[in-house]
């Protein structure tokens, strides 16, 4: 993509011809040169400014990842992206989330990367979802009952040790199996994240695709898993299903049961 | 002397406080009490808060509950080359009146570009050139913004630093221009008035005079950065100093005690600290304040 330079430029007004020069160069100032008689000085402040402030807009969501990337490195990152993408949000809160979407096509990161910043980035999204958590009858039996999860809830599986990482450890090969992570907004309003094991990992996402199309009880899932499974004792996936369901209940990613109605 | 407050916006009046994060604690915890019982309005930029949900979710509801508040825009980009974002205005709509703000304003600038037939953000408030061609297309941007949003806007005179080469007229010209054809009202940045004196070597006090009074709905006053003796960054990031005072103060005589908020963007002091020029702007608007029965019981209640 080349900045400014398109062929009907010509038959802009001149003001636009003018604005297009003026942030290309904001853009790009090592390539796009800056408008004819404006003070190179002057011109300076906004090439600073703007790129600044949009670094600090970006590095705020990513403190990890603008750390094992390095400084150098980080900076030459957010200048690509603000170089070659078209940011199209006019919110502020959603700006890392069109990087992620940069870094997603961006060439030559470390293969993890992309990983640790979805992972970093999820929990600023899930934190200010705009959804509100269902009503629920917090003494439910959740085996019978149908469970009702924490409305602003992701379930995750990442090729890389996201929640590892940091400058002492870049992984150099993904892991046998992904890692499944659940983040949720508690309550309290406050984000958390859990490590799952396969089962339970199942077992939340037959729930939340449950409550999209009309909820399940706690026994259809857990019975669902053991069909999946391929195994024959029912009964025990249901006896270690339940125990599950009660610590997810303590943890706060269940609130409850539907309330019949 | 002018109106004292405008009727169309009789929520907005007296002294007003822009809400940053930072202070969300400290307004909480001092609400009802005297420290801050001159903030009359707070300010928020829709940009920050539109479609969030959680704890800052309930932070706002808390607020508007409490206060009359202002939107103040950052990212609609009036004078940008990309398609005005009507979407965008439709979310903005919403959130006026979910929130019942009475009044939403906008800077006379531009934040987006245009390449390859696609608008994209740059976050930041860029100048637009004093063309005859610009005021038209700025004012159909203005008007078309009105007519979505069913209410009158205000425009904000921005802070610049490059003043264009192709301009034909001079800043105050243009902005005279834009808020007639557009009959819109203004949002009166006077610190952005002296940032831009400085910068580029006009008077403030005579472009303030060329101001069209009645239509400003409401001002600013902040601190900046004095980087060199001819060049200031608009920071908003020190207190306000005395001459930008003297220039709210010419002001008040001659237009009378608009509404006045206190931006403070970075560097942010304990807000005991802030509320010393809050309350600055309350002394300020006294002596002009003669006719508004509720500010006047408010200053004899603070004596």
């Amino acid at each position: 993509m080349t900045a400014g330079n398109d062929v009907d430029a010509q038959s802009l007004p001149a003001f636009q011809q003018y604005q297009l020069a003026f942030t290309a160069h904001i853009r790009n100032p090592g390539q796009n040169k800056l408008p004819s008689k404006v003070p190179a000085s002057r011109m300076k402040v906004y090439t600073e400014i703007v790129f600044n402030n949009l670094q600090s807009s970006v590095s705020a969501c990513f403190p990890v990842a603008s750390k094992v990337l390095g400084k150098r490195a980080w900076t030459r990152l957010v200048r690509d992206f603000f170089i070659h993408y078209q940011s199209a949000t006019p919110i502020f809160r959603q700006i890392p989330e069109e990087f992620l979407k940069y870094l997603s096509m961006a060439p030559s990161l470390p293969p993890y990367l992309y990983s640790l910043a979805h992972y970093e980035w999820i929990e600023l999204a899930i934190s200010v979802a705009d959804i509100q958590d269902a009503t629920a009858d917090p003494a439910g039996d959740l085996l019978e009952g149908k469970p009702v999860l924490a409305a602003s809830l992701a379930l995750l599986s990442y090729d890389y040790p996201v929640q590892l990482i940091s400058p002492r450890f870049r992984p150099d090969a993904p892991l046998p199996q992904p890692v499944n992570l659940l983040v949720f907004r508690a309550s309290d309003d406050n984000v958390r994240f859990i490590e799952l094991n396969a089962l339970t990992a199942r077992l939340i996402s037959l729930l939340k695709d449950g409550e999209l199309s009309g909820s399940i009880s706690g026994r259809q899932a857990l019975e669902s898993i053991a069909t999946e499974m391929g195994q024959g004792d029912t009964q025990s996936i249901i006896q270690f299903g339940h125990a599950i369901l009660i610590d997810l209940k303590a943890q706060g990613v269940i609130l409850g049961t539907v309330i019949p109605g | 002397m002018a109106q004292l407050s405008d009727s169309r916006y009789a929520a907005i009046k007296g002294a007003g406080l822009g809400l940053k994060r930072e202070l969300i604690p400290q307004v909480q915890a001092e609400f009802g009490k005297p420290i801050i019982a001159n903030i009359d309005f707070l300010e928020i930029a829709p940009e920050n808060w539109i479609g969030i949900g959680g704890r800052p979710a309930k932070q706002l509801a808390w607020f508007t509950e409490r206060f009359p508040v202002a939107c103040h825009g950052l990212s609609l980009s009036l004078g940008g080359p990309d398609p005005l974002n009507e979407d965008f205005l439709h979310q903005v709509k919403q959130f006026l009146d979910l929130h019942k703000i009475p009044l939403y304003t906008e800077h006379l600038s531009y934040c987006t570009d245009f390449r390859d037939g696609v608008g994209g953000y740059l976050y930041d408030l860029l100048p637009i050139p004093f063309t005859e061609e610009a005021v038209h297309y700025v004012v159909q941007r203005i008007r078309r913004t009105q007519d979505i949003l069913e209410r009158r806007i205000a425009v904000e005179n921005a802070s610049f630093y490059v003043a264009a080469p192709i301009s034909e007229m001079d800043e105050l010209t243009f902005i005279r221009a834009v808020l007639e054809e557009a009959d819109c009202d203004l949002h009166l940045d006077i610190n952005n008035i002296y940032v831009n004196s400085i910068n580029f070597g006009f008077d403030a006090h005579q472009f303030l005079r060329g101001i069209p009074g009645e239509r400003i709905v409401y001002s600013h006053v902040a601190g900046h950065y004095q980087e060199a003796p001819d060049m200031i960054i608009d920071t908003h990031g020190e207190d306000v100093i005395d001459p930008v005072w003297a220039l709210v103060v010419e002001a008040y005589q001659l237009f009378g005690a608009f509404p006045t908020l206190l931006e403070r963007d970075i560097n942010i002091p304990p807000l005991s600290e802030l509320m010393r020029e809050v309350d600055m702007i309350t002394a300020y608007q006294a002596p002009y304040l003669i006719h508004d029965e509720s500010l006047i019981r408010k200053k004899v209640a603070l004596r």
